[in-house]
């Protein structure tokens, strides 16, 4: 045997070797956490019963519907757009694990994009999950997932993604970004048929409510607001004045009518529902993070974005105190709770009524954990 | 064009396993390697 075939054969059993690791821990991350039905869950539908196209694909996803005893309105909460968002997510989990409608449907979705949980972006650094631990000392963990479809599943991405009902073009790699692609269209991209079938869902289910949770890096300019469709307004500048009396700071966006394919936009364009996009501030996100690992991601405090804040570099009050996981998803959650409580003022017909959210302040005092159900 | 894409990477997985084996030194050997293993996730659809 030649010297140089002895080197490639070791170099080859060594690359092998390298497949094998990497691909068991791309090949976990596909594996989906449980979430624990809470009370208040009468039924777990799939997406594709409201669009069958997308039956047996990567972006089929859970959706819980929550029925009240009393007749009433009805309001969609979609979390897991951005799956490297992990506010959104959370919320959604603690909705389903907590929460119960008294009056009218609730329906929560807490992995919008599914195929987006089943792998991470490269060149990040992020860490693959984090974990809480319980009152009973047992684990949850969840994973740290990606902003897009995994390319596995919809590849190869185009040059310039144009958005399909408008024209507007974006960067190709917007290609896979759901909240690039409402209202979705049935013989576009895996991304649009999802996205194609919430809009489907919101128009059979007649949702007078759609929120669409998500989290922003501190330099980016729309940051612990909610972004709101015009008909939303109304609605929306309730829920930033309720929010205001319990001391949480909240800005109000309107939706550009430019800038297409988003929830905000194209859900309130599309259908009849109140659409409404809210943010948080997620440091492990951003440009200016220091060290990506599980301890940013829950805590959200960094160093470097103190001291961008002291150069006056953020939209976002960043100090010591970080921004914690459970403020991050009190927020989300204390809004959901409120804009119950206005569409129930603004249309009694259509009451939303609530029990169960965890509150800001509990949240808090108690942490995340406590508020998660043992998974078996 | 999924199907397109991933004959390109089939191929071009191909020439650099021959590269691998062909090359007398074993640096460029390990650089062919470390460019084979990201394409061969992709063409088993891994990654």
């Amino acid at each position: 045997m030649q010297k140089n075939h002895i080197s490639a054969a070791i170099i080859s059993i060594l690359t092998l070797a390298a497949c094998a690791v990497a691909g068991a821990s791309f090949l976990e991350h596909r594996k989906v956490e449980p979430i624990v039905r809470g009370p208040g869950v009468t039924e777990v539908v799939k997406l594709s019963a409201w669009y069958a196209g997308l039956a047996g694909t990567p972006a089929d996803t859970d959706v819980y519907v929550f029925r009240g005893q009393n007749p009433g309105g009805s309001m969609l909460v979609i979390g897991g757009t951005h799956p490297n968002e992990p506010s959104s997510f959370l919320s959604a989990v603690l909705l389903i694990e907590n929460a119960s409608a008294e009056s009218g449907t609730l329906y929560v979705i807490p992995r919008a994009n599914a195929s987006g949980f089943t792998h991470n972006d490269p060149q990040e650094g992020a860490p693959l999950a984090y974990s809480f631990t319980l009152p009973d000392g047992s684990k949850r963990t969840f994973r740290y997932g990606s902003r897009a479809t995994n390319p596995v599943h919809q590849w190869p991405d185009t040059d310039v993604y144009v958005h399909a009902a408008s024209g507007q073009t974006l960067s190709g790699n917007e290609t896979r970004n759901l909240n690039r692609g409402y209202p979705g269209r049935t013989d576009g991209t895996l991304t649009e048929k999802a996205c194609y079938g919430i809009t489907e869902m919101i128009r059979a289910e007649k949702i007078d409510l759609s929120i669409d949770l998500h989290e922003a890096s501190p330099e980016y300019p729309v940051i612990n607001a909610i972004v709101a469709h015009e008909r939303a307004m109304p609605i929306a500048s309730q829920v930033v004045l309720g929010l205001e009396f319990s001391d949480i700071t909240i800005g109000l966006e309107p939706s550009p009518k430019n800038l297409r394919g988003l929830t905000h936009r194209e859900l309130g364009d599309a259908t009849d529902t109140l659409a409404v996009l809210m943010e948080t501030a997620n440091p492990s996100q951003g440009r200016l993070r220091s060290r990506t690992d599980e301890a940013l991601v829950l805590t959200g405090k960094d160093p470097y974005y103190v001291k961008a804040q002291k150069l006056g570099r953020l939209y976002v009050p960043f100090d010591e105190k970080g921004h914690p996981i459970e403020e991050r998803v009190g927020r989300h959650l204390t809004a959901i709770g409120e804009f119950a409580f206005a569409m129930s003022g603004e249309y009694p017909d259509r009451p939303i009524e609530l029990s169960g959210v965890p509150g800001y302040d509990d949240l808090g005092a108690k942490g995340l954990g406590a508020f998660l159900r043992t998974a078996d | 064009m999924k199907i397109l894409y991933l004959g390109i990477a089939a191929a071009i997985l191909a020439l650099t396993a021959w590269n691998l084996w062909t090359e007398k030194d074993w640096r460029k050997q390990a650089t062919a390697a470390m460019v084979a293993i990201p394409l061969l996730l992709r063409v088993l659809l891994i990654k």
